[in-house]
């Protein structure tokens, strides 16, 4: 029995298929909003709604010609697509979206997952510099380059962020950091200023606008990706849509109280939650043009690291002082 | 580490083909190089075959932005070597055309702006008023595009009294738009973090290298035919000309918001003055031998038509000039010293509009930085040798 | 600075017949080659917000015609001046105005004039592989269109 739940704990729910179907609607989701922001429709055609548009894309993608380019580094490159859908769908199973046991350590909660999960979350960044240099390309190169100056910038004020709920819930499992906020619904309110420095930072970590610089097209034309077609580039589209699947949950495991009860309730917190965190993330999206990438750095260090700092601060006199 | 990187002849952040050779040290431009001819049609030439009505929707195909630009700077020098004076309603209509135009190519540029700065918001919103501006256009000329609506001696389409309530209801519906857009070009932070300070061009420097339009009046230089060399139109209309000084890509969207603004106060002027009376005079077929120098105030700055005419029913010589020409060394001079995520801004802020035609390709070896310039013929021939070696097998299988 | 002040200044760097008023806002002055780049030199020095629009060249049989327009405040200012056929040769006035590059480059490819001192003398409109001694704004240039070959197709 317990095995039985385990392989469908890896391959249905939270697994592979969950997460792979969940990550296309939530694709989905954040083109229709970024659409409407911008007086448009959005995906209507596929499905109801446009709801298999997603999808639709994916296999049109594997059909599609697979180039590799002559210069390239031929093993890494095709193996880079592979990594990284590999590493995020990882890093997906270690959210905490079941009834836990708090009590017992498990392969997927234990203590420092949130630590582990950080890892893994920073892999793909890595994939796609790798991706970009094996490519050989001008403008892979410099797009490559442009995702490692970006990592410098955001990485520090991420993990700031992310540490301050930790710290005042006094645990580095998420599954506590989560009973705890539901535990205390009110002490969620002095993190709000991580949860935005948080939500900045993924945005870069996603490479979306304002950080879509790696691969902006009107500069570098398709940036780390301007050599990947066909299968690799869909793995890729993949990738992303997971990451934002796993970065929404992430946020809403530590900031907004986790995902309760037995699999239907906390399904339900999961979906409401993430798709919140998502949608603002896509208004951040519409309401922003692209800056430069000495302006993120800039940006990263002049502001979010000594917000997140601050934020450090706070939690820690609160813990000091009230709890 | 040097290297070169290619913008164009096919590039996402180009409409037309036109190549731009960028050596960077990192992000940092050291040097760029400016290569032309890739859509040279040789109107120049044609010209001189057609005859003097024919040459008008000759040059009306110059642009397909800025169509009646063309259009009204070949006719108004034509009408001069004729001898005809086009009916004022006829004039007052033309000019009307002229700055709906104008209202049109600033909105899609700002649009073009916004995406070039990654802000695809306001992209999509300055497109959707933009059909406004069409609407009326096709409402007037019948066409959305090319309105074909100048001919010899006046124009071709009169408006009536519906029309020109439903002009003035659509120059409302975009002045409101227009103050929106003006907002955020000003405040919104990080389109102005992309925009402010980028692409420095001094007033001094904008002199040298003879920059025209919204280009030279962004550096502080009230550069502006309307003004400077009006055709008897302009001094019958008030109007200011829109200048910046902060010399910058900032700069040179706030002149071309103004300038939105300006126009409109035009138009409704024009409206308001429109005289009674026919639209157009019959024109002669030949022209008495001579010259004229024609001046036009087009959205992305100056036009000009050098016409000889030699006693025939075509011309002897038709020169133009169109304004980007003129913005080219001096974009080339601000591009050295940028980085590359401004290249597409700091380019598309002369508001580029490329005609001129050639058939090689610059290649840059990746490894060896050595460069050879192929012809198409070599091309042709490197492609086809390429797809007889591949195995036939290769990406022909149905995945799923 | 109206024209009758443009002319006045005008007359002072040629000779007086030289400069001719035929519309409001169009004055044309000619000048032998030779001194051109001195008139310009002077024109830039002492009419204010000048620059230059266009250079233009027009075959007239025996000589090339070449008019470089200048305009300023006030309207546009002409000057015209004539090369033989048999040596088409002119000085670049790249010196006082570097804006005119791309107009002289233009004449080298259109006419074939060569222009002295030019700072970038590459081909600029022409394809790489235009034959050479072809100049298509001369009147004795006529354009026949090679027979197209489609590689692989019937022939």
């Amino acid at each position: 029995m317990a095995a039985l739940k385990t392989i469908l704990y890896l391959l249905v729910y939270p697994g592979f298929l969950f997460l792979f179907v969940y990550s296309t609607f939530v694709e989905w989701f954040d083109r229709k909003v970024y659409a409407r922001l911008q007086n448009r429709m959005g995906p209507t055609h596929t499905g109801r709604a446009g709801l298999l548009q997603p999808i639709a894309d994916i296999v049109k993608l594997m059909a599609k010609e697979d180039i590799v380019p002559d210069k390239a580094d031929k093993k890494v490159f095709t193996a880079l697509p592979v990594v990284g859908l590999a590493v995020v769908l990882t890093a997906g199973l270690l959210l905490p979206v079941w009834n836990i046991d708090l009590a017992a350590a498990s392969p997927i909660s234990f203590p420092g997952d949130l630590i582990v999960l950080l890892y893994l979350l920073s892999l793909p960044t890595l994939v796609l510099f790798l991706a970009g240099w094996s490519s050989t390309n001008a403008f892979s190169i410099i797009g490559g380059t442009r995702v490692l100056t970006m990592l410098f910038g955001y990485e520090v004020p991420l993990f700031l962020a992310v540490l301050s709920p930790a710290v005042l819930a006094g645990s580095w499992r998420m599954a506590e950091i989560a009973a705890f906020y539901r535990a205390h619904p009110l002490l969620i309110l002095p993190n709000l200023i991580g949860f935005g420095i948080a939500l900045i930072a993924v945005q870069a970590k996603l490479e979306r606008t304002p950080f879509d610089i790696p691969h902006a097209e009107t500069e570098i034309v398709g940036g780390t990706f301007t050599e990947y077609s066909g299968k690799k580039l869909a793995f890729f589209r993949l990738m992303a849509d997971v990451e934002l699947v796993v970065a929404a949950g992430l946020l809403a495991t530590v900031f907004l109280g986790g995902f309760g009860g037995s699999v239907l309730p906390a399904f339900v917190q999961f979906v409401l939650k993430t798709l919140f965190v998502v949608f603002l993330l896509s208004v951040l999206r519409a309401v922003t043009g692209r800056i430069r990438v000495d302006q993120v750095v800039s940006l990263a260090w002049k502001w979010l690291a000594p917000l997140a700092v601050l934020q450090l601060l706070i939690v820690i006199l609160i813990k000091g002082f009230a709890l | 580490m040097k290297f070169q990187i290619p913008i164009g002849p096919q590039h996402p952040a180009l409409k037309e083909p036109i190549s731009i050779r960028l050596t960077v040290e990192g992000e940092v431009i050291k040097d760029a190089d400016l290569r032309l001819g890739y859509n040279h049609r040789g109107v120049e030439k044609l010209a001189e075959e057609k005859s003097w009505i024919q040459n008008i929707y000759l040059c009306e195909r110059i642009c397909g932005i800025c169509s009646h630009s063309h259009a009204t700077c070949f006719v108004q020098g034509a009408e001069k070597l004729l001898e005809i004076e086009p009916p004022r309603r006829g004039v007052y209509l033309r000019y009307l055309v002229s700055e709906l135009e104008r209202i049109h190519s600033h909105l899609l540029w700002l649009g073009v702006a916004g995406h070039e700065a990654g802000f695809d918001t306001f992209f999509m919103y300055t497109w959707r008023d933009r059909e406004v501006v069409m609407d009326l256009l096709e409402m007037i000329s019948g066409n959305r595009v090319h309105y074909a609506i100048n001919t010899l001696g006046g124009v071709r389409r009169d408006i009536d009294e519906t029309l020109r309530g439903k002009i003035l209801e659509g120059l409302a519906v975009l002045k409101a738009r227009s103050e929106y857009y003006f907002k955020i070009g000003a405040a919104e932070p990080t389109f102005v973090a992309r925009l402010a300070g980028v692409g420095p061009l001094t007033k001094q420097q904008a002199m040298d290298y003879c920059a025209v339009g919204p280009m030279a009046r962004a550096s502080g230089i009230d550069r502006d035919v309307r003004k400077n060399d009006p055709h008897d139109f302009y001094n019958e209309v008030e109007f200011d000309v829109a200048t910046a000084d902060s010399c910058d890509v900032l700069g040179r969207t706030i002149v071309r918001i103004k300038e939105l603004f300006e126009s409109y106060k035009i138009c409704e002027q024009i409206l308001q003055k429109l005289p009674d009376g026919p639209i157009a005079v019959k024109a002669p077929r030949r022209a008495k031998p001579g010259e004229v120098v024609s001046r036009y105030e087009a959205p992305r700055g100056e036009n000009i038509h050098y016409i000889v005419a030699n006693g025939s029913d075509k011309p002897e010589r038709l020169k133009v000039r169109a304004p980007t020409l003129a913005n080219y060394p001096a974009t080339i001079e601000i591009l050295k010293h940028g980085f590359i995520a401004d290249v597409p801004l700091i380019f598309a802020a002369i508001d580029p509009c490329i005609c001129c035609a050639e058939r090689s390709v610059e290649l840059v070896d990746a490894r060896s930085g050595e460069e050879r310039t192929l012809r198409f013929s070599d091309l042709r021939r490197m492609a086809n040798d390429r797809a007889r070696s591949l195995s036939l097998q290769r990406n022909v299988a149905w995945p799923l | 600075m109206n024209d009758e002040q443009k002319i006045e200044k005008l007359k002072t760097f040629v000779s007086p017949e030289a400069v001719a008023h035929p519309a409001p806002h169009r004055i044309f002055v000619t000048v032998a080659p030779s001194g051109l780049v001195t008139l310009v030199e002077r024109m830039k020095a002492e009419l204010d917000n000048w620059y230059v629009i266009t250079i233009s060249g027009v075959d007239k049989g025996e000589s090339y015609e070449i008019l470089y327009h200048f305009g300023d405040t006030t309207g546009s200012i002409t000057v015209r001046t004539q090369i033989p056929k048999a040596d088409p040769r002119l000085p670049s006035i790249c010196g006082p105005i570097p804006g005119a590059v791309l107009y002289e480059r233009e004449l080298q490819d259109m006419f074939g004039i060569a222009v002295d001192n030019l700072p970038d003398p590459r081909p600029m409109l022409m394809p790489d592989d235009w034959p050479a001694g072809n100049f298509p704004l001369r009147k004795d240039w006529k354009f026949d269109r090679p027979a197209e070959v489609i590689p692989g197709g019937e022939k």
